[in-house]
């Protein structure tokens, strides 16, 4: 701790001085050779200050250690002059009265000591001398106590507990797997662990910067300001100073930015300087919906709906189904409210009080479809409310700069003003006149930063510029292309940048007020919600005047939007759903609500003439589609990053290697079903119809794919013959598929005990049991409690590999009538050559052998 | 003969045992090998204890009377020896296991309750032999090592306790006096592989460090199990009855090293270890105070010490911290002074005889003789050169 304090601390302290001397370079731009002289000085400057700062500390402990030895001193002392008779004290006495040896060892040495002096002053001397000395070395010639002989201890008696030595199958213990819990604070799923080979913070840790290369950073762009000289110089430097970079040429650009990224949260901190409120809370919350699930798609396995499966391995493909459900919409009543603050009881509430005007009550009563009234009740409204309530529009004023002066931004940057649709936004603005002269500065000044600021982003950012351009051709406003791409960038690397440090947005919208840091200042455009270019501003105005809950907190957070748009996805416009199930505690429905409606306006916008008469579905295409796009970056991300160390390496290397099997011997009956990621009908590429499996339920390809596995009609339980086509293809009956067979009205059984009652699946296909003659299965290692089922030649049931969920099983069929607890056998399929004595049977006959090794029992047959 | 051969094996080089670069402002300051000569010795004896490899040599620090008086362990035999004023040495008792399967590996003076003075050394079979060396007769055996016993070290304030490092990967807490096994550290959050070097705290008596084959030097705390140490001395009962406590948590786990860790010592509250990389760190464990096993280290100082890469090789400190001694696999023996910063090098003690390991040297309490113990079965004594 006091090393890392110490640098800093002088760092401060020697910071105007630096800064006077070399102002003057700082007008230049500054050659390489002086970068790399600043940073050289900066460097010796770290090292001088730590060997201080060690000189400082070893003095410290040289006065600790001082009087530590003192006082152990003292107590050796107090020790040697214990209360003790001289008659109990033998080995003083031995000590004193060993002159025999003394003295003969004493005269010999005492010559030798003197020629031993002179050996020390060169090493080289003749050896002559030295062998006379040392070839009479003194002889010990006492007599030995003998020490009875004690056994020792077998290394077993003394075995220490530890997890390694922890002798229990893997199934059912929890050593050795990896525990998930949901850390709270970060909003996200983590692998608790205790294996020893993790290396796994090893390069988060190493990106971090320490605090001299903070150090060094800071003060090098201080004295030379922020250029691409001075970041590829240190780049080069602390690549060449820390040992974690790899791969040269794209990590040289890494460096680049991250160190960019640095001395920008370096310098918002200085600005900052500590909002210190709830960070762990907001943390959560602003990161985006995809970085919250990342974790979740890594371990969350799919098909068996649990974390952490032991059969598909984690890092599966994220496979999402083409076709989306409708969404669910519940039994509404119409006069049912959710809470409070839900929107039906607001709406009448607020009829009363917000001048009951009759544009009122079509923009309120018009949530579904009517968004043009929508706006112009919000244009009104707002016009209103800057005549009527002057001292606090001033007031909200803070508020509402930063939004206002970034729509006019958009205003400035288009070429023909009278193109733009959204007509009552102009006007809202014009209407403002006071303000305006104001607020174009504070535009000015936006517009320049955030041109500039693009630049910078271009590079790093390339995705958000892919969306950017993507959304503005949606809306088909040529136009405003150019600003809403530089907004949206503006929004998305700010968040990105500044996710690490956020503060308030309160605290954002103060500081863009003052207008004097471009980093504060992108921030608060950053915090916006306006994830849709300047066309939202209008909605913002509109959203100042709504009364109620928006006041304080109107901005939503990337990951409430997604959130919201997963809502959408999932409940239709139903805010009061929205609200309850996905942003408990976030936002009141009331929010919720207008926040809908702001985005059936935008959607609108966006859809130009062809207006979608229920805007959802509108909506939801176009959430889809971005949300696709995240998806892939997020893949990416992980593939790169996190997928290393998620890999759980055994499990997936041995379902590669069935998989592998599998594809090898095309005629397999067993082929290991992986979902496809077919976004329409499959056709000749899909990956399930090129590896010779059915599309399941899992894959990407909408229902009505030819490939699909169609599930069988049959009533219920009377899937036991092969016209069932779920029993004839060795299918499990899967009530997502199938109609009738496991629907089963009434007593609410489902089918479970009755039809499967005789049938205990093994799981993980791990016996030993020669299904179908191509695989073997071992239950040396694992396998549940059938696997001490016993073979044998006349058993009372038969194995049966069935298509179970796109997995194979092996499920064990009775053949007979079986009693409560009455053993269970099967025939194991011996070959007949190989089968120990045991296995054969009784009367070893030519003909029953070929009927063991004839398929009987793998192949479909009919239950007894 | 066997048991020498096991002592020379050196850890697998492999990449990531490659010292990694140290980072930016954490640089440490690294002695220079050439001697100050600020102080000089002069070999004034040498003594042929038999052709057995001596591991271990131990002044007598806790009791002032016998400061004079060091002990040896090699083989089967414990051999106690007083230095005299004029350079000689003479042997005091001499002790032989009957079995000759054993070989000590360590050995420590400690104390009883009467203040008699103890010698606790233990080898190759992991049982630890407390004798009376008052009264020259066997005090305890203490029995329950599962593998070798690595080093014995004595607590400075309440010598009775003795800690004895193994093979089996734990460190145990012994009462001399009565027999009592304490407590056992090791377990979940335990080290790895043997344990070969531990070290109590100067002033804290809860604390020790021990370091090991594992790479990893670890703080422990006895703090919450001190009470069981107070019983230890009052327990009339069977020792094997004591309830012995397992500590499975240290509160302080580092890596400075990235190979064997063969020697450690606090210095202060500073530690100072010895891995088989040719030098010796000085660094200080910065301890989180609320998350147990956590915590960075700071390398401080470095001490290189050439042809010291095997292991088993330890080095010793006179009482008052001022030297540092350790021999090398060549038979040289550096002197290094504490005290500086950056590190000096006192001087460098050769002699052309001396060819063999000197697997451990002994600082006597004020640093003006240091007794090496070679592998080939000598004693060499040397002494402060008075100017």
């Amino acid at each position: 701790m006091a090393s890392g304090a110490s640098p800093s601390s002088s760092a401060t302290r020697s910071d105007p001085h630096k800064h006077s001397t070399t102002s003057q370079a700082e007008k230049r731009a500054p050659a390489s050779k002086e970068v790399s002289a600043v940073i050289d000085s900066l460097k010796k400057k770290l090292a001088a200050d730590r060997c201080i700062s060690i000189k400082r500390r070893i003095d410290e402990n040289k006065k600790n250690v001082r009087g530590i030895t003192q006082s152990t001193m003292r107590s050796c002392m107090e020790r040697g002059g214990g209360s003790y008779k001289d008659g109990s004290d033998l080995l003083v006495k031995r000590q004193r009265d060993s002159p025999g040896m003394k003295s003969g060892v004493n005269a010999s040495d005492a010559d030798k000591s003197n020629n031993h002096s002179s050996f020390l002053e060169d090493g080289n001397a003749s050896s002559t001398t030295m062998v006379q000395g040392s070839s009479v070395p003194v002889k010990i010639s006492l007599r030995p106590i003998k020490m009875p002989d004690v056994k020792r201890l077998s290394p077993y008696t003394t075995w220490v507990f530890l997890d390694r030595n922890q002798r229990m199958t893997e199934d059912q213990s929890v050593v050795g797997r990896r525990r998930i819990y949901y850390d709270q604070t970060g909003g996200e799923a983590l692998i608790c662990s205790d294996s020893e080979e993790e290396a796994i913070d090893e390069e988060d840790e190493k990106r971090a910067f320490l605090e001299p290369e903070d150090f060094i950073i800071r003060m090098t762009l201080d004295q030379l300001g922020l250029s691409d000289s001075v970041l590829e110089e240190l780049a080069n430097f602390l690549s060449r100073s820390s040992s974690e970079i790899k791969d040269l040429t794209t990590e040289d650009m890494n460096t680049e930015h991250l160190i960019q990224a640095r001395y920008e949260v370096l310098m918002k901190e200085k600005e900052v300087s500590e909002s210190g409120d709830n960070q762990a809370e907001s943390s959560l919350l602003n990161k985006d919906m995809d970085g919250a699930l990342d974790s979740f798609d890594n371990l969350f396995c799919r098909r068996c709906l649990v974390f952490d499966c032991r059969l598909h391995g984690c890092s599966q493909d994220l496979i999402f189904p083409a076709e989306k459900p409708a969404p669910w919409t519940p039994p509404v009543d119409e006069n049912l409210t959710c809470g409070a603050n839900c929107y039906k009881t607001l709406l009448k509430s607020n009829r009363i009080p917000a001048n009951g005007t009759t544009e009122d009550k079509t923009g309120t009563s018009s949530d579904g479809a009517g968004t043009k009234t929508t706006s112009k009740f919000s244009g009104k409204l707002n016009r209103k409310k800057t005549k009527t309530f002057p001292s606090e529009s001033a007031s909200s004023n803070e508020k509402c700069t930063p939004e206002t002066s970034d729509s006019e931004n958009g205003v400035q940057q288009d070429t023909n003003p009278e193109k733009v649709s959204s007509s009552s936004k102009v006007k809202a603005s014009g209407r403002r006149g006071g303000r305006k002269r104001n607020n174009n500065r504070v535009a000015e000044r936006v517009s320049r930063r955030t041109q500039k600021r693009q630049k910078k982003s271009e590079a790093s950012d390339t995705d958000s510029i892919a969306t950017g351009s993507r959304s503005a051709s949606d809306a088909k406003h040529k136009d405003n292309e150019d600003a809403t791409s530089s907004s949206q960038k503006h929004v998305k690397s700010g968040s990105s940048k500044n996710s690490r440090k956020n503060d308030t947005p309160v605290d954002d919208s103060k500081n863009s007020v003052k207008g004097d840091d471009p980093f504060s200042q992108s921030n608060a455009v950053a915090s916006e919600p306006c994830s849709d270019g300047s066309l939202r501003k209008e909605e913002f105005v509109g959203e100042n005047v709504c009364p109620g809950g928006l006041s304080e907190d109107k901005s939503w957070r990337p990951l409430e939007k997604s959130l919201f748009q997963k809502g959408v996805e999932i409940f239709g416009m139903n805010s009061c759903m929205i609200a309850r199930n996905l942003l408990c505690g976030l936002k009141s429905c009331w929010e919720v609500f207008q926040y809908m409606t702001c985005s059936e306006n935008k959607a609108s916008f966006f859809g130009g003439d062809a207006l979608n008469p229920d805007g959802s579905s509108k909506f939801d295409i176009n959430g889809n589609m971005t949300n696709n796009q995240v998806r892939r970056r997020s893949r990416f991300l992980r593939r790169r990053g996190k997928v290393r160390r998620l890999k759980y390496t055994w499990k997936s290397a041995a379902y590669h290697s069935i998989r592998k099997r599998s594809t090898d011997k095309k005629d397999q009956p067993c082929r290991q079903f992986n979902p496809c990621n077919c976004k329409t009908a499959c056709g000749k590429e899909c990956t399930c119809l090129l590896n010779g499996t059915c599309c399941e339920k899992y894959c990407g390809c909408p229902k009505s794919c030819k490939n699909r596995f169609r599930g069988c009609h049959c009533a219920k339980s009377q899937c036991r013959s092969r016209q069932c086509p779920c029993f004839a293809a060795d299918r499990e009956c899967d009530p997502d598929v199938c109609r009738n067979c496991w629907v089963i009205g009434g007593d609410g059984t489902l089918g479970v005990p009755s039809q499967r009652g005789d049938n205990y699946e093994c799981r993980n296909m791990k016996l030993l049991l020669k299904q179908q003659q191509r695989f073997v299965l071992d239950a040396y290692r694992k396998g549940d409690k059938l696997k001490f089922a016993n073979h044998s030649p006349e058993p009372n049931c038969y194995a049966k590999v069935i298509m179970v969920a796109g997995d194979h099983r092996v499920g064990i069929f009775a053949k007979e009538r079986i009693l409560a607890g009455e053993e269970l056998f099967y025939d194991y399929r011996y070959e007949p050559d190989r089968a120990p004595a045991w296995a054969r049977k009784p009367e070893a006959s030519g003909s029953k052998k070929d009927e063991n090794v004839t398929p009987s029992v793998g192949r479909p047959k009919k239950v007894a | 003969m066997r048991l020498g051969k096991l002592r020379q094996e050196q850890f697998p080089r492999d990449e990531r045992f490659e010292m990694s670069k140290i980072a930016l402002g954490n640089e440490s300051l690294v002695g220079s090998l050439t001697p100050s000569n600020k102080k000089s010795y002069k070999l004034t004896n040498r003594i042929q204890e038999g052709k057995i490899p001596l591991y271990s040599v131990v002044f007598n620090s806790i009791d002032a009377r016998f400061f004079n008086c060091f002990v040896s362990a090699g083989g089967n035999g414990i051999n106690l020896y007083n230095c005299l004023e004029d350079g000689g040495i003479s042997s005091l008792h001499s002790y032989t296991d009957e079995d000759k399967e054993e070989s000590f590996y360590t050995v420590s003076w400690a104390c009883g309750v009467e203040g008699n003075p103890f010698v606790a050394a233990g080898g190759v079979k992991g049982i630890i032999r407390v004798l009376n060396v008052n009264d020259k007769i066997i005090h305890k055996t203490l029995v329950g090592h599962g593998d070798s016993v690595n080093e014995i070290k004595t607590h400075h304030m309440k010598p009775q306790l003795v800690l004895s490092t193994s093979k089996d990967e734990s460190v145990r807490l012994w009462n001399v006096e009565t027999g009592i096994c304490i407590l056992i550290f090791a377990g979940t959050a335990g080290h790895r592989y043997e344990v070969v070097s531990v070290d109590f705290h100067p002033h804290d008596e809860h604390r020790f460090v021990s370091c090991g084959m594992d790479t990893t030097i670890k703080i422990w705390s006895m703090k919450e199990f001190w009470t069981y140490v107070d019983k230890s001395f009052t327990w009339k009962d069977d020792p094997s009855k004591f309830p012995t406590k397992f500590v499975q948590f240290p509160v302080f786990t580092t890596s400075v090293h990235t190979n064997y860790v063969d020697c450690n010592r606090w210095f202060g509250d500073f530690i100072l270890s010895k891995s088989v990389e040719n030098e010796i760190l000085l660094w200080e464990p910065q301890l989180i105070d609320n998350s147990p096993g956590e915590g960075t280290s700071d390398v401080l100082l470095r001490y290189p010490i050439p042809n010291c890469n095997l292991w088993f090789i330890k080095f010793s400190c006179d009482l008052s911290l001022n030297y540092l001694s350790i021999g090398n696999q060549k038979g040289k023996i550096y002197v290094w002074d504490l005290k500086s910063c950056p590190p000096v090098l006192v001087t460098v003690l050769s002699h052309s005889l001396s060819k063999s390991v000197i697997r451990q040297t002994a600082m006597s309490t004020n640093g003006n003789t240091i007794i090496a113990a070679s592998e080939d079965g000598t004693i060499w004594r040397w002494d402060a050169v008075t100017k």
